[in-house]
């Protein structure tokens, strides 16, 4: 084949130029860490990373979510430890009004504290966590109960408020003042709850001073107990769930940003290698390419 | 031999001179023009002069050297074999570059594209849920839909604008064609003119070729020469050179039909911008662009993946161009907005819309008991002013349209077929939030399922769960669609770039074997200019010798 000039000169363009091309790309790699900068240096990665991006970023949410959900629950959980403190110190004294030996005066000072827990109960019970009544369900801007303790609100067992933890998985993070005030079943407005009724019946029962009444009505109160306790249960075992699945996301999040990570940076040792290697290349067809097409017949002509 | 023999040697002699003389320039000329695109190297072509028939004698007298052409050295099959290659390299060279652009608009992956707008969005709707009495994470839930509104208004932007700048290359790239036709027929005059007393217009002929070069990257063209059946002065066949496009002559030797750009009265797509350029022929015949760079703008601005045009006219072309991604990102509100605020949507897979609870069924913040839902939509359109419509100004207009396009409601099914057709009338370009959310998202932003019920989160819920609805499109969910869609343009970029690299291989192998044939070699100059050398140098010599023999025989010889 007959070789010209410009055969020699295109080629050596040519060559140098898919040289600089490759150069280029490991450099963009190096420089920006990932392997792909448009979709169509490489459509799998592309779409991967799409799907990654967004598990990422759902993960991240879930984990916002299961974060929040932890503060409400253990919110709940300690203001109803506190309910049960008041009871539990209600019990004592009802059992001390139940005693025959008690004066007038006992019964009276007995009779006092009695009232004050029974306020303390319905403190209590509006509790707000964020300025969001803890018990009062979905209406959650109002208190559940008036001073007297009746239900200031329509309420439900079903107001349950659930946040999202994970696709299509959602968890109930309240406790609605239902369950836990009227022994799990609706109240209505203006209703007294059987909490609040059952400290009334023996408060009233204590300043009649009829102790034998007393002392027959500890067992309305136990009943008022076991449901706190069946409630606090209930509660402690969601709690568990959420801490699992808390621990399952952060789990997740590891996974998933490695999977990213893997997908779509660059392997730093191997991109400098060859980048090395086509500057190295570049640089043979530089020193080459300048002596071929710099000499001809002409150069050795007198 | 008789007495005039000493002069006719002479005579002979400088015949060797001019012909050397002639090789030399020739060489200069080439050397000159190594560089020089299109040029083909030109040697002399050089024979023995005619004998003369010595009378009287046996045999005939040589008479020395002539050069009887200057040939340029071309191959014309490898001509045409470029020719019809060009105009591949030339539509997926548009292809390829234009593609690019198309990805740098959608801009992923990145931290700021599609999906991380879209993740954000439905994170805070997710925040909202765990406290959907938070005023700032209401606000936030605004922030984010306007973000998502924002980023298909921003799309379909550069997409037009991208429309638009295709629209003016095609413009540019017909008058570039025109341009090339007229001056072909120049070239066709003055080669006519100087072979038509039997000489080769090599150099002239070298620039035609070369605009031929040019013209087959614009347009599928080809270009040959075509005898009239006359004969020149000189006893040669007259021949015209004609470059044909599609079959109809664009130059016949010294007649040009241009092209022409009109603008279309009907749209090609619907998503076109208006006033888009049509190429035809000056003279009213239609164009059949089958290659070439024009064909690259074409494809581009009007594909739309072979679907029938709008205007009723035939198809679009078969490729993924602007009003493709248009289209597919307008179907991808509609289903959004459609089911985002009327919770309209296949809830089932059963492949038949069903009603769930939209954004627009939930209730306000401070609804009381008594309260109907909201009515509130969350996404609307822009309205002729560019304004975010309301509500129920966007829902009375589409029921509008609806009943002019004939479309009633069906009894049968739990949603309203207008507002399904309504939906349809919401593009990228003029998404945006509605005037209610805009104005008061604390009080719209409908959480609640029951009235009266601020802490209640159910409707989010119902919304939150459309994100992983896989029956919305068919592609599957809406994230999944943009994810297709971004991937098959990843893939359609990278085939373009593979044709790219095929055909710029298959260009530069035939240039050189041009090259190879017509290129300048310098060592093969050098080595004439030597030889041409030597020869003057003899033939000098052998004068000089005449000379000293003219000069015995005048001076010399006689008395």
């Amino acid at each position: 084949m007959r070789i010209t000039n410009n055969m020699l000169i295109n080629n050596v363009m040519l060559h140098l130029s898919n040289n600089l091309t490759r150069t280029l790309k490991y450099q963009n790699q190096l420089a920006s860490g990932k392997k792909i900068s448009v979709p169509s240096d490489d459509p799998i990665v592309a779409s991967k990373a799409l799907k990654l991006r967004t598990d990422v970023a759902e993960i991240k949410q879930y984990q916002k979510n299961t974060d929040d959900a932890t503060s409400w629950m253990e919110i709940t959980e300690a203001t109803m430890n506190q309910i049960n403190e008041v009871v539990q110190r209600f019990r004592e004294i009802t059992v001390q009004a139940a005693n025959g030996t008690n004066t007038t005066e006992d019964m009276q000072k007995i009779c006092f504290e009695a009232k004050e827990l029974k306020s303390q109960l319905i403190q209590l019970a509006n509790t707000t966590y964020a300025g969001r009544y803890l018990f009062s369900g979905y209406k959650t801007d109002k208190p559940l109960l008036d001073e007297d303790g009746n239900f200031n609100i329509n309420i439900s067992n079903n107001e349950e408020i659930r946040f999202e933890i994970g696709i299509g998985d959602d968890i109930n993070v309240n406790v609605p003042g239902s369950d836990l005030f009227n022994r799990g079943t609706d109240g209505e407005k203006g209703e007294k709850c059987s909490f609040v009724q059952t400290f009334d019946t023996i408060i009233s029962a204590i300043e009649s001073g009829d102790n034998e009444k007393v002392s027959s009505l500890l067992s309305d109160l136990d009943a008022e107990m076991d449901n706190l306790l069946r409630v606090r249960a209930g509660l402690g075992a969601r709690m568990n769930r959420v801490e699992l699945t808390d621990n399952r996301l952060d789990d997740d999040y590891v996974n998933f940003t490695k999977l990213m990570s893997q997908n779509e940076d660059v392997d730093i040792a191997e991109t400098i290698m060859n980048l090395y290697n086509e500057m190295s290349v570049y640089q043979a067809s530089l020193a080459t390419s300048s002596k071929v097409i710099q000499q001809s017949l002409v150069d050795y002509l007198s | 031999m008789g007495s005039s023999s000493a002069f006719l040697g002479m005579e002979i002699a400088l015949r060797g001179l001019y012909a050397s003389q002639r090789g030399m320039v020739t060489v200069s000329h080439n050397v000159d023009n190594t560089n020089t695109p299109g040029y083909s190297r030109q040697v002399i072509n050089q024979k023995a002069a005619r004998p003369m028939l010595v009378a009287g004698r046996a045999g005939m007298l040589g008479m020395g050297s002539e050069v009887v052409s200057v040939d340029r050295m071309r191959d014309t099959y490898l001509d045409e074999k470029y020719w019809s290659e060009a105009q591949y390299y030339g539509e997926w060279s548009v292809k390829s570059t234009i593609i690019i652009e198309l990805e740098a608009i959608f801009n992923e992956p990145s931290e700021s594209g599609f999906s991380t707008i879209i993740s954000d969005f439905y994170s805070s709707l997710q925040q909202l849920s765990t406290d959907p009495t938070s005023l700032a994470t209401r606000n936030a839930v605004k922030e984010k839909g306007i973000a998502v509104a924002k980023y298909f208004n921003s799309v379909a932007a550069h997409f037009d604008q991208l429309q638009e700048d295709l629209n003016n290359m095609v413009y540019a790239k017909v008058e570039e064609i025109n341009s090339i036709a007229d001056q072909i027929r120049t070239l066709n005059l003055q080669i006519y003119n100087y072979e038509v007393m039997g000489n080769t217009a090599n150099d002239l002929r070298d620039q035609r070729s070369y605009l031929v070069d040019r013209l087959s990257q614009l347009i599928n063209c080809s270009a040959y020469e075509v005898e009239t059946g006359l004969t020149l002065p000189n006893g040669t066949p007259e021949k015209r050179f004609v470059v044909v496009i599609s079959g109809k002559t664009l130059v016949d030797h010294q007649n040009v039909v241009h092209l022409k750009c009109v603008t279309r009265e009907e749209k090609l797509n619907n998503e076109d911008l208006n006033n888009l350029y049509e190429v035809v022929w000056e003279d009213g015949n239609t164009l059949d662009v089958k290659s070439g760079e024009l064909k690259g703008y074409l494809d581009m601005r009007d594909g739309n993946d072979g679907i029938a045009a709008a205007n009723g006219q035939g198809y679009t072309p078969n490729c993924k161009g602007i009003p493709y991604y248009q289209r597919k990102l307008n179907e991808f509100v509609q289903v959004f907005a459609r089911t985002f605020n009327e919770g309209i949507i296949d809830s089932d897979g059963d492949g038949k819309l069903d009603k769930v609870n939209g954004h627009a069924d939930g209730y306000r913040l401070s609804s009381s008991e008594t309260d109907e839902p909201s009515g509130v939509r969350f996404f609307t359109m822009l309205d002729d002013e560019g304004n975010y419509m309301s509500s129920d100004d966007f829902i009375n207009y589409i029921k509008q349209k609806a009943q002019m396009a004939g479309i009633e409601d069906d009894p049968d099914t739990d949603y309203d077929e207008q507002l399904v057709y309504g939906y349809s009338l919401l593009t990228a370009k003029n998404f945006c939030i509605s005037a209610e959310i805009n104005a008061d998202p604390v009080e719209n932003i409908s959480a609640s399922s029951v009235p009266g019920q601020q802490g209640n989160n159910e409707n989010l819920a119902s919304l939150l769960d459309m994100r992983h609805n896989t029956y919305m499109f068919m592609e599957g969910s809406g994230e999944d669609f943009i994810k297709t869609l971004i991937s098959s343009m990843g893939v359609d970029g990278q085939q373009y770039s593979v044709y790219y690299d095929i055909q710029e291989g298959i260009m530069k192998q035939l240039d050189n074997r041009r090259q190879s044939i017509s290129g300048v070699s310098l060592n093969e100059e050098m080595v004439n200019l030597i030889k041409y050398r030597q020869v003057y140098a003899a033939a000098a010599r052998m004068i000089q010798t005449y000379a000293e023999v003219l000069d015995i025989m005048i001076n010399r010889l006689g008395l």
